[in-house]
């Protein structure tokens, strides 16, 4: 019968004492993230994420779909998440959790109900043909700090994401395959990161990115969603214990500090591999030999 | 430890490096990730260092892999689930099912002076039976002697996960000759503290401030995590003796 690890007594007491000494078990400062690692797989469109322990991947796909019959200049972009057994023994598959319903709610509202992808830019035949666009998130390590991973995740793999370029004449449609003509990037229109804090001593104090085990000690919980320019997607506050307005608005202060440092390093990561994949860059294009 | 022979899943073992028997009418014993295959075949299932001991006649091969899976006599550490009323329920890892401590395997405890365990408390006991078919048993007192022999609930501290393979050379009773560990020999020339070794794959410990029982955690851990030898591990010491 799994379940979730729970912290005994003596970890829960051992932690909120270090923590009234501004001491985290793993050494961090209380504003700290774990150490990010961010990498891509051989296609376009793959991203996987580790932050500390906690690993995600996450695929994009694309397929040709008809729209709903209510929007019809909008394409259609769903997101998956899987929480299988291989990440924690508290999660099952095929049955939906809390954690799992929590979590698509939060991707929901950062990355696609604040409008980041422009899903007019996925239709193709108005009415007729569009893009169903679809990111899988897979859980492949759990150890806190999921929502923030899921969210980079995802955000990096449609960045990261190639769509193949099409063309309409006459009304014809014709899809290009990767060697006709390059497959171009998705029209993102901002990046919202989401950054979790955790709140000890009744309110009065937070951390940055919670392992699990300070997750599980943790009072409560809020979610900020914010771009690298400054602007909140969605402010979520969940798990019970109160918080004072002014600690609230230092929250989101520090959370916008940490959107723009994941943002850059999101940025770096994504520059490291085009440069990685552009091997020879333009010479190689020019050269003779080169078929096209 | 000898010469360390490392072995691939697959790989036969030759027979001139088996323990040669005191007696040759005794069997030799195969211990984890070794398969006899008849007639007189020894092959690994597993990757990892062949241990052999000679005056015990046995070989195995140990790695530091894999989830535990509670075996008798190990001594591991567990948080109590819930209780019945005449059993403790404790989790040892999350993946197995739930072990059985009865409320009367303490040190002296009767029906009226039994130990009270909440939820969440911590026990460091010794695993009486385990089997494939039944919960496995715990008992935190010698059942020969009544004796607690250190088990019993552990009050205070923190407890550190470590590898399965770590935990059993910490366990073992010359740490420094045959498991290659000094780091705790090291850090209590400094500082004073207490540990108790879960074979199941945590640490406790407990010290006498926070900073403290974290540095003989994180030197456990960084050890496990980058297998360090002895001489790397006296170096980390140091380093995380500086910080306090």
């Amino acid at each position: 019968m799994p379940r979730e690890a729970e912290p005994s007594i003596n970890d829960r007491a051992f932690l909120l004492q270090a923590l009234q000494e501004n001491i985290r078990l793993d050494g961090r400062a209380l504003d700290a993230y774990r150490h990010l690692d961010i990498s891509f797989g051989d296609d376009y469109g793959v991203a996987d994420v580790r932050l500390g322990k906690t690993r995600v991947l996450t695929r994009i796909s694309a397929s040709i779909t008809a729209p709903r019959p209510d929007r019809k200049f909008d394409g259609i972009f769903t997101i998956t998440t899987e929480l299988s057994p291989l990440a924690s023994p508290a999660f099952e598959s095929g049955r939906q959790s809390d954690l799992e319903t929590h979590l698509s709610r939060i991707l929901e509202t950062s990355l696609r109900r604040s409008q980041a992808l422009s899903t007019e830019s996925l239709c193709l035949v108005a009415g007729q043909k569009v893009w169903a666009l679809r990111a899988d998130i897979h859980v492949l390590d759990y150890d806190g700090g999921l929502i923030d991973a899921c969210c980079l995740s995802t955000l990096t793999a449609l960045r990261h994401y190639r769509i193949p370029d099409a063309s309409v004449k006459g009304g014809d449609l014709t899809v290009y395959t990767p060697v006709e003509r390059d497959p171009v990037p998705l029209a993102l229109l901002h990046h919202p990161v989401c950054v979790t804090l955790n709140f000890f001593e009744s309110g009065e104090k937070w951390l940055v990115d919670a392992t699990l085990m300070e997750q599980q000690c943790s009072e409560g919980e809020i979610v900020v969603a914010a771009n690298p320019q400054g602007e909140v997607c969605l402010v979520q506050k969940g798990g019970g214990g109160e918080v004072d307005a002014l600690v609230l608005l230092r929250c989101v202060e520090v959370a916008m500090g940490k959107v723009r440092e994941l943002g850059k390093a999101m940025d770096g990561a994504l520059a490291k591999d085009a440069k990685r994949r552009d091997k020879g860059g333009m010479s190689r294009e020019l050269r003779a030999e080169n078929e096209r | 430890m000898a010469a360390q022979t490392l072995v691939l899943p697959g790989e036969a073992i030759p027979s001139d490096i088996l323990p040669i028997p005191s007696n040759p009418s005794l069997a030799l014993k195969l211990g984890p990730g070794l398969r006899h295959v008849p007639p007189s075949t020894i092959t690994s299932v597993l990757a990892g260092s062949l241990c052999i001991d000679q005056k015990k006649n046995s070989i195995w091969v140990e790695n530091n892999s894999g989830r535990y899976i509670p075996q008798p006599n190990d001594l591991v550490l567990a948080i109590v689930h819930h209780s019945s009323t005449d059993w403790y329920h404790c989790a040892i890892t999350p993946h197995t099912t739930l072990a059985q401590l009865p409320q009367l395997a303490f040190e002296g405890a009767t029906k009226k002076t039994r130990p009270q365990l909440n939820s969440g408390s911590l026990i460091y006991a010794r695993v009486l039976s385990a089997s494939k078919h039944t919960d496995p048993e715990l008992a935190c007192c010698n059942p020969s002697t009544g004796k607690s022999e250190g088990m019993g609930e552990l009050k205070g501290g923190m407890v550190f996960d470590v590898s399965l393979g770590m935990a059993r050379r910490l366990l073992l009773a010359r740490q420094r000759e045959e498991g290659g560990l000094v780091v705790l020999e090291e850090i209590a020339e400094k500082v004073a503290f207490e540990v108790a070794v879960g074979r199941n794959g945590k640490v406790w410990v407990k010290s006498g401030g926070v900073k403290e029982t974290l540095l003989v955690g994180r030197a456990l851990q960084e050890t496990d995590r980058e297998g360090l030898g002895v001489e790397e591990q006296g170096r980390l010491v140091k380093k995380l003796l500086r910080g306090i």
